[in-house]
């Protein structure tokens, strides 16, 4: 195996973690936690993949430096949402604030 | 890879692992949380491996310093008793659907992979901070600015949602 079958294994086995994550967990910081471990599983592809190929290395890392961005964006507006949600239900666990089925 | 470079490479992806398996399986979110910043200084190592200690640097400057910061503060505004936030744990059947969703995606992105290898080359390639910093400011400088004007976005907006007026408690 080359080097970077390996490098994608692990961001594989990541991405793998964070799906059964956010499916299991029922409480939306979990969920959080899982979607996070997602986005690192990403990055770490990205830059091995531009590492270890003839690819633009410099693109890689800059596209993986937007991610990281991207995921502080995301993780800033995920808390005050879950902020909302607790404030407007008392919980934040995904079986209490379903409403569609009553 | 040197015999060094494969035992740091063992030696990161077993942390890596363990993190997230204690990431996604522990009960109490606190838990959860520490196995995610073990995970991410993992992620940091491997990328220090990939010869870019620019972004192994930026990974523990945002995820770590940032974004599991920010994590806790909503493991503590939404009260996650002692005890822990999940309570009892999901039932045999949820765990089942679970692995299955996501083993599913994962089988066929790793058969994908061990099918169709792509070349790759020995030694990472070194790119200098001098060379990201004047891409940053010259092909890439459009998604540069876009991205601050993203976060400044999302704080404002962050600050508006959890705006609370006063007297309307």
């Amino acid at each position: 195996m080359s080097n970077l079958v390996l490098y994608q294994l692990v961001a594989l086995t990541l991405l793998a973690a964070g799906l059964f994550g956010i499916m299991k967990r029922r409480s939306l910081v979990g969920m959080l936690i899982a979607v996070e471990l997602m986005l690192n599983g990403a990055g770490l592809s990205i830059v091995a993949a531009a590492q270890l190929t003839e690819a633009n290395a410099t693109l890689g890392q800059l596209g993986t430096l937007f991610v990281m961005g991207l995921a502080a964006a995301e993780a800033t507006l995920v808390l005050s949402i879950i902020v909302v949600v607790f404030r407007r239900f008392g919980s934040a666990k995904t079986g209490e604030i379903t409403t569609l089925k009553e | 890879m040197e015999i060094m470079g494969k035992i740091a490479f063992a030696v990161y992806t077993v942390v890596i692992l363990a993190g997230a398996l204690v990431a996604v399986g522990s009960s109490s979110l606190v838990r959860a949380l520490v196995g995610l910043i073990t995970t991410l200084v993992g992620v940091a190592g491997m990328y220090m491996l990939l010869n870019s200690p620019f972004m192994a640097f930026m990974q523990l400057l945002i995820y770590v310093g940032a974004v599991s910061v920010l994590i806790f503060f909503a493991v503590m505004l939404t009260r996650a008793d002692a005890s822990g936030e999940e309570g009892k744990p999901a039932s045999i059947r949820k765990h089942l659907y679970a692995l299955l969703g996501a083993a599913s995606p994962a089988v066929i992105l790793g058969w994908a992979l061990m099918t169709r290898p792509v070349e790759s080359i020995s030694t990472p390639t070194e790119v200098g901070l001098n060379a990201l910093g004047h891409e940053l400011l010259g092909s890439y400088f459009l998604p540069f600015e876009i991205i601050s004007a993203v976060l400044m976005i999302a704080m404002s907006g962050a600050v508006l949602l959890a705006w609370e007026r006063r007297g309307r408690k």
